[in-house]
């Protein structure tokens, strides 16, 4: 039976889903690392690999640089694994069914779910534009059209999954964007991972629909420690975009996932985040903690890597997917709309390093920020002394209503002369001006808004794959409800 | 249509009353800086007018209705320096204006493109974003081309000539012909003679600083010749 959260009317997603899970006690030590690798039967490589990180996340303390202002959080007062009770992949509870039609994820491809597609002759019409991964707490409950990628040789799973049939692979590549010792919050989330997406796509190949990890979750008092490994072979193309929510609970929640991304010689991936995480109630109780380490590493020659994000949810947000440009002539793009209000805090930006000559790499950034919150874009552009005709773009704009507080805090380090970097801000307000024009022509204040609002957002909404800009639009909409006076 | 009665803007304007007739012709006049835009805004309703007396438009007092309620009743401004809206593109504001959807939605791309054409306008206007990357003359134009499409009852243009080349002028004479009916008012605010002969007003109303004239054209004819002081 579902229940919906009367806490906050204005965040749909705030409803809990009653489900008997099997949750860890609270508390993290080495016994708890070991038991989550042995849950998820992990080979002896990987237990080390958890281990070597844990050793490390104790030596470290957590970064105090940003502008962030948060109730510190316990880590020994989270449970680092909450997943479903009687849980066997071929035997979803339909509970679970039920939340993911309740938020609009496209699951009941009944057939492919419960693996029957592959001999069910299909309507010619039929064509799936669409894959889903869906992720319940720490466990992937189920994915969309494996079958049918797999006739590609795209593997397209979870990474629980992937270690057990392609360990080669993650083997390879896990740590080789964001090693272990990376950050605080990916050293943790290198020792205590749960579960996430891995993707593989093979040389050559154009990854025929656009593939999506729906993130929910649902036990309180857990951590969520997703990680994602998308791998792009040469030549190859992926389209990849994944969704966010958590009911809303008065208790923070701690979400620190980490995502690699490779692309070889010419491939290219497209990685698109929608995140509407609870952001906490009016008066700053509750909502998640957004820590996140996002890198793509352009390997290969002209590879290209494009992050998207529109981001308007959670408590405090702390991430900067970045681009590592190692190929000549790769290519790395940041577009990102942020939205903060009510006592919402975001410091989010990307890091673009480039290495190799003639890479290029473009920033358009657009925050948006309401009441008491903080909206911080934070970017680092830095050129190194290999990377000839090195070019950069940056657009930073910032649009305040009431009080917010909107900074910008660009670091551009160029340490080649033939390389070219340009950078352009603007902060300014919702001109009264444009609203009474839109009056004239019969907008009220609310369509009004939404109008300014997603002209102002036109140029990272363009960027979004088309099924998910229609979601995005949406979703500011919501956001924006009510936010006039 | 539209009646003032006692009708005054602070600062602005004092104790006025004209009333517009359905189906008929307007041309406010008078010297820069006496109020006609003030006038035209504050009908429309916009907040930081302080406006006292009665308002009625269309038999019903209007004075209490945001701005967006009395377009929405049917009133229309074209600005005289249109506003801009970056990322929102001209068709999609319309379209958004009338919730079009399907066939309608065609209908009014089709009669979008063909006005525009008739304004010698680029053909990818409906893509150009609101009065951005536009030359002035091709704002004022723009103005026009959203009162083609949607259903007003009572246009004030303010200066719709100003900026506009000589076919312009020509083009916005036509569309205003085209545009009024007996069913619809049409006020303009305008200092060019041409505009003033061409449209032949019901009536021209001149706003001085200690009030109203009306009168004909021949009242127009007069000013041109001796200035407002001298009428």
């Amino acid at each position: 039976m579902t229940i919906d959260n009367l806490q906050n009317n204005l965040y749909k997603e705030g409803f809990v889903t009653e489900l008997e899970s099997e949750t860890f006690p609270a508390g993290l030590d080495e016994t708890v690392v070991e038991k989550l690798s042995k849950i998820k039967n992990e080979p002896e490589w990987l237990l080390k690999f958890r281990l070597k990180a844990f050793k490390r996340w104790k030596e470290m303390s957590e970064p105090q640089w940003s502008e962030l202002d948060y109730n510190p959080v316990d880590y020994q007062a989270l449970s680092y694994h909450s997943a479903p009770k009687k849980f066997d992949k071929d035997e979803i509870p339909p509970e679970i069914f039920e939340t993911f039609e309740k938020l609009g994820v496209p699951l009941h491809e009944r057939d492919a779910l419960l693996g029957l597609d592959t001999e069910k002759p299909k309507p010619d019409n039929l064509i799936p534009t669409v894959a889903v991964d869906a992720v319940f707490d720490s466990v992937s409950v189920a994915t969309t059209f494996k079958a049918e990628l797999e006739k590609h040789g795209i593997v397209f799973c979870s990474i629980s999954e992937a270690v057990q049939e392609h360990p080669e692979l993650v083997r390879k590549y896990l740590g080789s964007v964001v090693p272990y010792t990376d950050n605080y919050f990916a050293t943790l989330n290198s020792a205590v991972f749960s579960d996430g997406t891995f993707c593989y796509i093979p040389k050559g190949v154009r990854c025929p629909m656009e593939l999506n990890t729906y993130f929910r979750i649902n036990a309180r008092n857990t951590g969520q420690f997703e990680r994602t490994l998308i791998i792009a072979d040469e030549d190859s193309y992926v389209s990849y975009l994944e969704g966010c929510t958590a009911p809303a609970y008065d208790e923070n929640t701690l979400h620190a996932a980490v995502v690699e991304l490779v692309t070889h010689d010419n491939a290219e991936i497209k990685y698109s985040t929608v995140q509407n995480w609870y952001p906490g109630d009016e008066n700053g109780i509750g909502g998640v903690y957004n820590f996140v380490t996002k890198r793509a590493k352009c390997e290969g020659k002209n590879s290209k890597v494009s992050w998207t994000q529109v981001e308007t949810g959670s408590a405090v947000t702390w991430k900067y997917p970045s681009c590592i440009l190692k190929g000549e002539g790769s290519i790395g793009e940041f577009y990102s709309v942020a939205v903060t209000k009510g006592k919402q805090q975001a410091d989010t930006g990307t890091k673009m390093i480039h290495l190799g000559k003639n890479t290029k790499s473009t920033i358009i950034s657009k925050g948006i920020s309401f009441g008491d919150s903080t909206n911080t874009y934070r970017g680092s552009v830095k050129i190194n002394p290999g990377a000839s005709d090195a070019s950069n773009f940056t657009k930073c704009d910032s649009l305040m209503l009431q009080d917010s507080r909107a900074l910008t805090i660009p670091y551009i380090t160029s340490l080649n002369d033939s390389a070219k970097v340009e950078h352009e801000a603007s902060a300014g307000k919702i001109s009264e001006e444009q609203m009474y024009y839109l009056a004239t022509r019969g907008f009220d204040e609310d369509d009004a808004m939404n109008l300014v609002v997603n002209g102002f957002c036109k140029d990272v909404f363009q960027k979004l794959p088309l099924e998910f800009a229609a979601e995005a639009n949406k979703l500011l909409s919501v956001t924006l409800e009510g936010a006039v006076g | 249509m539209l009646k003032l009665k006692n009708y005054s803007v602070e600062n602005v304007l004092e104790n006025i009353d004209i009333e517009f007739d359905t189906g008929k012709t307007y041309v406010i006049m008078g010297p820069n800086g006496v109020g006609k835009s003030t006038l035209i805004h504050s009908i429309m309703g916009r907040p930081d007018l302080e406006v006292s007396g009665d308002l009625t438009f269309m038999g019903s007092d209007i004075s209490e209705l945001p701005v967006d309620q009395r377009a929405r009743l049917g009133m229309y401004v074209a600005f005289q320096a249109p506003t801009s809206i970056p990322g929102l593109s001209n068709f999609q504001m319309i379209k958004q204006a009338l919730n079009l959807k399907g066939s309608e939605l065609a209908e009014h791309l089709a009669k979008f493109r063909d006005t525009t054409e008739k304004f010698n306008l680029p053909k990818d206007w409906d893509k150009r974003n609101v009065n951005t990357d536009a030359s002035g003359g091709e704002k004022k134009k723009n103005e026009l081309i959203q009162l083609s499409l949607l259903n007003k009852k009572l246009a004030m243009l303010d200066e719709p000539d100003s900026g506009l080349d000589v076919d312009g002028v020509k083009s916005l004479v036509s569309f205003l012909n085209e545009w009024r009916t007996q069913h619809n008012t049409l006020i303009v605010v305008t200092h060019y003679d041409r505009l003033i002969y061409d449209l032949n007003p019901d009536a021209v109303i001149v706003l001085k600083k200690d009030g109203v004239d009306i009168g004909d054209t021949d009242l127009a004819r007069r000013i041109f010749s001796n200035g407002f002081d001298n009428v």
